[in-house]
């Protein structure tokens, strides 16, 4: 197993330095140097401190190739930084980007983490109830809503719940954090109800399809021959024998929690790293922006590793080599 | 039975959170207290006061960093009261054209408490405010590493650029001289010959020419006097926070929570002199005793206030509101004290120009002010149709073009009414602007456009060597939807005359390099003041600001000897009846030679819950903080009112849930029984 996480890993590079070439070229494609540096110190700057200002963090550099000095463009800065892990500062406010991630990473679990626990019970729950009452009223209500639930845009639910639950009931606060474990509840009470609605119906449908096909099968027909109940057969028999398609969706998700979700922190007001990519789009912010890429595309390609890695625990035919 | 207990453990949790639950953002340890809340959308990028450019970056530095003058907070047209400083310095003109001010500090100033003092000795917290500390901040201008916007405007101060070029040499020679503390730098490149620092309180400031504008710099954070052991220690090595993010000030407020992704918290700084000293009764510790007519019918002058010591409030809280819609429900819900209007709600709450009704009955107060903006359209003067090259002709065109143009509808299709219709580019509040003044190519008259447009070699619109309506091209760095519609007013009003003219709408970039290259005609721009003087515009025009060969911001490459010769002597005047004449001069030069077509002078609209009081928008990017004040016992009630939970919904939905399921999952054991 071993040899293929490393030899996985070997074929990983060869996509992060892609990710990161990519990168590169499509940002410098919409903008330039000059529009950092604008954003940076303000449209109101003269050009002299705007090359100043270019000058001091590497940007008056060529951008592909110094004919020069070889090693010294923005394209060579540019891999040499991501691939020692040296981010550097932040191009809109000179933070120290390491600072920025380890602060953001808090916010965004305080989100994601809830929001992955319970959405996976819910909709693990719900697909096996739906599963278990198929082929009657309730199973063929549970299809239709989770369609409905698929076609509304997150948006919608993200607006509707805010309107919803914050301004007409009043329950909670419309956006807003506050880390104290007394009140933090308060805060992530809207955005992880309108995250779970957001998903419930792709995810629901999925596993409900899952675990229809597997009560299918003979082994399941044996179970229900022999006289073992409904419930039982899904929950023990069912439900493990569908953990592999169940992993493939589960497992790579799980690195990636870290990175938090733009959508619901701009609008919650959540100061996760999603809204840190947020804001670094809206900056301008290259520095930040290569480095939220980069560590997210390294965090995919771990969260595949570990998927494959799974199978091996959850199915002893399988064998990685 | 497990499972039915379980399930009442739940149901019963629930009833408890919903019981216990509230849409209130804030502590309740705070509740009572005096905290101003406003929402901010974008982060401060920098609170280096010598380097900070941005509304949000001055709207917190603003509030902790006192400067030498300031702005009286009522009284219109601007003016300029002492701050730190004991008075407002005349200029007294020296040899060879020079001209020097000199400021005298207060006694007894004191910079805010913080560890970064420890550096004069164990224990020590703080310090008193010296001249030298303001010689500090206009070396830190002139440092290349620090880049401040303003160091070039700064540079009319002798010396300054000597400096500049000193330190820069020096630390290029010898890597062991950068590592130096900066204050030691500083030394040993030498003193700024124009920065004389004469007592411990007193500092001369020498201007290589006459440049009466030197004062407004001196009412902005640039120029605010810094500890050097603050920039010495913040540093951002080590663990320790950059200077950017901790700023070591002399104002009304600290910065007690910089976490400017979510939260900036502002306290009452106990060593401001104002709190300090109340008796000193300094105009900028002291709440106004007058101010414009209007101020008193807006309740900014009540007796109780006048004269009162500064400032009323315990604190400010500025919390990150990246979304404008949940930040404007909030203002209705009474947890932010004021705010803007987005366009989403703008109808609900302004009828016929007015707060509805639905607002008023809130107890919510509308301000509208007039920003000392222009927005305008230019015609690039280097261009061979619409520029100076082709004379009379051009001339007769852009009059033409100008007639075309209805500010007052553009007014009313885009900003919702919110500005009013330019007539010159000097707007509303500043030294200059005539309320009754009105330009006679500001007025839409198609019938004259048309007569002008044929004087001009063009009638009917149509270009005798093509025999096709002249083609024009309106370029703009905004591809957006609805700056598409907008630049399609102008196009549409110019049809009218029979012109033909694109919409070349690029990229910032494309844009920045059409303008490097002069290869644009008419574009749309905009300038906010810097400061309430007309030189702050006039200068938009003044041939050495030229965009295309100097880079400078006259984008429309105006050049015109006489206008110039006008600007250099109004630019050295203060504001009397000889700088009115030169200015309505100016404006008579502009009226016939039409760089602009000047378009509108936007107005912000604000609105006030009604328990803050005395808040006027100030126009300029200065703080205003400490002149408010708060009824905290109305602002509880009435969150209170606003925010009662809605429970019934909750309670509703678990029975109708339970009504659907349970005869289903009755039904199915039964059959499968």
């Amino acid at each position: 197993m071993w040899a293929y996480v490393v030899r996985r890993l070997a074929y990983s590079l060869v996509t992060v330095l892609g990710v990161l070439f990519l990168l590169f070229l499509l940002f410098f494609l919409v903008t330039n140097p000059d529009d950092i540096a604008r954003k940076a110190v303000g449209e109101k700057a003269p050009p002299q401190a705007l090359e100043q200002w270019k000058k001091n963090h590497g940007y008056d550099k060529p951008r592909f190739w110094n004919p020069e000095h070889p090693t010294d463009s923005m394209l060579v800065d540019h891999f040499r930084r991501m691939l020692t892990f040296d981010f550097g500062n932040s191009d809109a406010d000179d933070t120290p980007i390491w600072r920025r991630l380890r602060s953001g990473a808090g916010p965004s679990l305080s989100l994601s983490l809830p929001l992955f626990t319970l959405g996976l019970l819910l909709t693990i729950s719900l697909g096996l109830l739906v599963a278990f009452f198929r082929e009657t009223y309730i199973d063929r209500m549970g299809v239709i809503l989770c369609v409905l639930a698929m076609s509304i845009s997150t948006v919608l639910y993200i607006i509707g719940g805010q309107y919803l639950i914050a301004r007409v009931l009043r329950w909670f606060p419309i956006s807003g954090f506050d880390p104290s474990p007394s009140v933090i509840a308060r805060f992530l009470a809207v955005p992880v109800l309108v995250g779970l609605l957001s998903n419930v119906g792709d995810s629901v449908r999925f596993y409900r399809a899952v675990f229809v096909e597997e009560s299918s099968r003979d082994y399941v027909r044996t179970a229900r021959a022999k006289g073992c109940g409904e419930a039982r057969i899904l929950i023990h028999h069912v439900l493990r024998n569908s953990l592999v398609p169940i992993l493939t969706q589960v497992v790579v998700a799980i690195p990636l929690l870290v990175m938090g979700s733009i959508l619901l922190e701009s609008f919650f007001g959540i100061p996760g790293l999603g809204s840190i990519t947020v804001d670094a789009i809206n900056a301008n912010d290259f520095a930040t922006l290569r480095t939220m890429v980069y560590l997210g595309s390294l965090l995919f390609i771990l969260g595949q590793i570990l998927t494959d890695v799974s199978y091996t625990l959850v199915d002893p035919r399988v064998r990685l080599e | 039975m497990k499972w039915r207990r379980g399930g009442f453990g739940a149901a019963l949790c629930v009833l408890v959170a919903l019981a216990a639950c509230t849409n209130d953002p804030y502590p309740e340890a705070d509740t009572g207290k005096k905290l101003l809340y406003l929402p901010f959308d974008e982060p401060p990028k920098t609170l280096d006061p010598q380097v900070a450019y941005s509304t949000i970056d001055h709207s917190v530095i603003g509030n902790v960093y006192d400067t030498l003058l300031e702005y009286h907070y009522l009284k219109r047209p601007y003016t300029l009261i002492p701050g730190l400083a004991t008075t407002v310095p005349t200029p007294q003109p020296l040899a060879d054209g020079r001209v020097s001010y000199r400021f005298q500090l207060r006694e007894d100033l004191l910079f805010q408490d913080d560890p970064a003092f420890g550096l004069d000795g164990p224990g020590i917290r703080t310090r008193q405010v010296l001249a030298k500390d303001v010689a500090f901040s206009l070396a830190r201008i002139a440092d290349p590493e620090v880049n401040s916007p303003v160091f070039e405007t700064l540079a009319k101060i002798d010396g300054l650029r000597d400096f500049s070029e000193r330190l820069k040499k020096l630390r290029a020679e010898d890597p062991a001289f950068a590592q130096r503390r900066i204050d030691e730098q500083y030394a040993l490149a030498g003193p700024i010959s124009g920065v004389r620092v004469l007592g411990p309180l007193e500092l001369e400031i020498v201007l290589s020419e006459s440049y009466p504008q030197i004062l407004y710099w001196f009412a902005m954070p640039f120029t605010t006097p810094v500890p050097w052991e603050g920039v010495a220690t913040y540093d951002g090595r080590d663990g320790r926070d950059l200077f950017s993010e901790h700023p070591t000030g002399t104002g009304p407020w600290k910065l007690v929570v910089y976490d400017k992704r979510l939260r900036i918290a502002l306290r009452r700084n106990p060593n401001w002199y104002g709190i300090r000293h109340p008796e000193w009764r300094a105009p900028g510790a002291t709440y106004p005793r007058a101010g414009e007519s209007s101020d008193a019918e807006a309740g900014r002058l009540v007796p109780s206030t006048v004269g009162r010591a500064l400032p009323f409030l315990e604190g400010i809280e500025f919390r990150r509101e990246k979304e404008s819609i949940p930040s404007f429900a909030k203002f209705l819900q009474g947890y932010y004290d004021a705010s803007g209007i987005i366009k989403e709600s703008f109808d609900r709450v302004i009828r016929n120009g007015e707060l509805s009704p639905e607002m008023a009955a809130r107890g919510v107060s509308l301000s509208k002010s007039v920003l000392p903006a222009t927005y305008y359209l230019g015609f690039n003067m280097d261009d061979p149709v619409v520029g100076r090259e082709a004379g009379e002709q051009s001339r007769k065109l852009r009059e033409a073009m100008s007639l075309a143009i209805d500010s007052k509808e553009y007014t009313r299709l885009f900003t919702n009414g919110r500005g009013i219709p330019a007539e010159s580019p000097i707007p509303p509040g500043i030294f200059g602007y005539e309320a009754d003044y009105r330009n006679p190519y500001r007025e839409v008259d198609l019938e004259r456009a048309r007569a002008l447009l044929s004087e001009a070699g063009y009638p009917g619109g149509i270009d005798p060597k093509t025999g096709a309506p002249l083609k024009l091209s309106f370029d703009s760095p905004d591809t957006s939807a609805a700056a598409l519609l907008q630049f399609q007013f102008f196009v549409d009003a110019w049809r009218k005359i029979g012109l033909d003219v694109s919409i070349a709408a690029t990229s910032y970039n494309q844009f920045q390099d059409k303008i490097r290259r002069g290869a644009y005609q008419i574009f749309q721009w905009g300038w906010v003041a810097d400061y309430p003087d007309p030189e702050n515009f006039l200068f938009l025009l003044w041939t050495p600001m030229g965009r295309t060969h100097g880079g400078g911001p006259n984008t429309a490459n105006f050049s015109d000897p006489s206008y110039d010769e006008l600007f250099l002597e109004m630019k050295a005047r203060g504001n009397d009846e000889r700088r009115l004449e030169l200015i309505r001069k100016m404006r008579g030069i502009l009226e016939e030679e039409r760089p602009w077509i000047e378009l509108f002078h936007p107005e912000s609209y604000l609105l006030a819950q009604g328990w803050l009081h005395n808040e006027k928008p100030p126009g300029l990017s200065i703080p205003t903080a400490k002149y408010l004040d708060i009824d905290t016992a109305q602002r509880a009630e009435l969150r209170s009112a606003w925010n009662q939970p809605i429970r019934w919904p909750a309670y509703a939905a678990a029975g109708l849930g339970l009504l659907v399921i349970v005869p289903g999952i009755f039904t199915y054991l039964r059959e499968r029984q």
